[in-house]
């Protein structure tokens, strides 16, 4: 009955509890939807770097990650091959060379990292191929080059243009080679596609001039989120001389912003909760001085002050429940809906690229946030019952069934 | 034994830092079964009397015994529990709780007394049957005539068996033929099931019913006399 007596009481200045739950809907929209839109961001960030370049798991000879000198090549490549033959969660993998170098142009030249690649096992690890805007990604000539956009108009070509690549050699001489540009690519980011060039695994050696050596094993596995044990494990089964990292090893800061953005999510909930709490103040004082005539009625009749209190905080918990409820409904449909189709931020495409990120966004709703959510708005809601049913549960009878 | 005694009870008023004497010095002994009025002209104290006798509020000093035990000085938890145990009160604007019907208007003090669903609607139907107000169940106050809440109200305050049942100014608002129904109404629930009813009032309808009328003045009893 007490349940029953705190809905009918919301519903006696419906306008009002509308209102209150319509607020509370709002709050809880956008908890969701800044949740999901930045979740979304970090992790478009996150997959873009693990697709571009870096995978799940990456294997060097020890020290090259702090030191890329052209001759720490990874040493006893076929037990490394065995090794990851072996390994259940390894899906796919592909060999590279990497060096750094100049790529000149008729008319400029740019600073650069040369990838040698096996273009046909490296279509599996990186997704450099799904983002040709021009060309192909490589037709099996030895002097292909595929470059990114923002490179090819720093030096001013295009497809079939010829460019210089000059490199070091282990040796201390100069290597160089001509290449004719066979694709142009595009990735949502925009750093990265200025200075990174592929060219074939084979004419790198040659370039290089290092032999069948090479400097990285990019790694993909079954699912991302095996790579810090699997790292483990094949940190384990190889020797000393060789450094194994997962994706969280390579990004540390990527990873400390996903941590950081949890904590700004804390500070936002907490903010968004101080606001509905005074929401939640102002409508239930105002609904107990509504009734302090009504209130002095029931401490007559023998109501106690506990019932009193638990009614008003009833009449509250249904406020923010109802609202969290519809909130995370239309909340959950509204990030679902774009996480299909996206947010298109082009108006800001330049900073996003900066960043690493498309400039379509595709919030991504974490259950986490979605249960904080749940439970912090009933929690709000009570916490802004009590100073109106204190309130309430002072009144002198004698005063209150006398009250105008 | 009296049911209710008061001994040497003042009550003073603060009115804007001026001490005002609502109530000086009464004394009085109420027994079981009585049909009791307290009249007099406005601002003589009989409400100031009725919230004392009915545990809403605490004399300035003096003393308020019910069989024996002095319940001045009670806590406001356990005050609670005493009016929800022993008391039953009518309000001159009848104060029935606006979103509940007729039947949960009744059943409201007894579920605070934890009394079964079950036991509570059939408690309430029965009664509002011999109040003649069945058919008013599942209408809100707001879809009942003055005459109807109040007859309701008296369900209300009747229906947990209460020693006493205060009635203030009960007939206030209502036009004279109602007044006359609930007045007999009253006077019957006091003769069959010996409930003893006070009433603070100067209504003449009120007046003439009453077994023992007390005439209040300037705060003090001016007549006490039983017909």
């Amino acid at each position: 009955m007490l349940f029953k007596l705190a809905w009918r009481n919301i519903w006696r200045n419906s306008r009002r509890s509308i209102i209150v739950i319509g607020s509370v809907v709002v709050g809880v929209i956008a908890l969701l939807l800044i949740d999901s839109l930045d979740n979304g961001f970090l992790n478009q960030m996150l997959f873009n770097q693990i697709s571009s370049n870096v995978a799940h798991i990456q294997i060097h000879k020890k020290g090259f990650n702090n030191n890329k000198k052209l001759q720490s090549f990874v040493p006893g490549a076929e037990k490394v091959d065995e090794t990851l033959a072996n390994e259940a969660h390894v899906k796919h993998f592909s060999k590279r060379v990497i060096a750094f170098g100049l790529l000149s142009s008729a008319s400029n030249s740019s600073g650069i990292y040369i990838y040698g690649v096996n273009p046909g096992k490296e279509k599996f690890v990186s997704y450099i191929h799904q983002f040709i805007v021009k060309g192909k990604y490589f037709t099996g000539g030895e002097r292909e080059i595929v470059i990114g956009e923002k490179l090819a108009r720093k030096l001013k070509v295009s497809l079939g243009d010829k460019v210089v690549a000059l490199a070091n050699t282990p040796s201390g001489s100069i290597g160089s080679e001509v290449f004719r540009v066979v694709g142009i690519f595009k990735t949502p980011n925009s750093e990265f596609d200025k200075i990174h060039i592929y060219i074939p695994i084979r004419t790198a050696q040659k370039m290089l001039d290092i032999g069948n050596n090479f400097h990285e094993y990019a790694i993909i596995l079954d699912n991302y989120k095996n790579a810090k044990s699997v790292a483990a494990d094949l940190k384990n089964k190889l020797d000393a001389g060789y450094e194994v990292f997962s994706y969280e090893d390579i990004l540390p800061l990527l990873l400390l912003q996903l941590d950081l953005f949890k904590e700004m999510m804390f500070i936002i909930n907490l903010i968004v909760g101080l606001a509905l709490i005074f929401g939640i103040i102002n409508a239930m004082l105002m609904s107990v001085f509504e009734r302090i005539q009504e209130i002095g009625v029931l401490m007559s009749i023998g109501m106690k002050n506990i019932k009193i209190f638990l009614m008003i905080v009833f009449e509250a918990i249904i406020l923010g429940v109802s609202g969290t409820i519809l909130g995370i409904i239309l909340g959950y449909a509204l990030t679902q809906t774009l996480a299909v189709y996206g947010i298109d931020l082009s108006i800001f495409s330049d900073s996003l690229t900066s960043f690493g990120v498309g400039s379509i966004i595709y919030p991504i709703l974490s259950l986490d946030n979605l249960i904080v959510t749940l439970f912090m708005i009933p929690f709000v809601s009570v916490i802004g019952a009590i100073y109106p049913a204190i309130k309430a549960i002072r009144l002198e009878p004698v005063n209150a069934i006398r009250y105008i | 034994m009296s049911l209710i005694k008061t001994e040497n009870v003042d009550k003073i008023y603060q009115d804007n830092g001026v001490p005002v004497e609502a109530l000086k010095n009464i004394n009085l002994e109420i027994s079981e079964g009585e049909y009791m009025v307290i009249a007099g002209p406005s601002g003589s104290g009989k409400t100031t009397l009725l919230n004392l006798l009915g545990a809403l509020d605490k004399p300035s000093s003096g003393k308020i015994f019910f069989e024996n035990s002095d319940y001045s000085k009670l806590r406001r938890k356990e005050l609670s529990s005493f009016r929800l145990h022993n008391l039953g009160f009518i309000f001159q604007a009848y104060n029935l709780i606006p979103v509940l019907t007729a039947l949960e208007n009744i059943e409201f003090s007894m579920m605070l007394l934890g009394i079964p669903e079950k036991v509570r609607k059939e408690r309430a139907m029965k009664l509002m049957a011999e109040l003649e107000i069945d058919e008013l169940a599942n209408k809100r106050p707001n879809e009942m005539s003055g005459g109807q809440q109040q007859r309701v109200a008296v369900a209300r305050a009747i229906v947990n068996n209460p020693r006493i049942v205060l009635a203030d100014e009960p007939t206030a608002n209502l036009d004279s033929t109602t007044a006359k129904r609930l007045l007999d109404l009253m006077l019957k629930m006091n003769e069959q099931k010996n409930i003893t009813f006070i009433f603070s009032s100067h209504d003449d309808k009120v007046i003439e019913r009453a077994k023992r009328l007390i005439i209040l003045r300037d705060g003090q009893i001016q007549n006490d006399k039983t017909n």
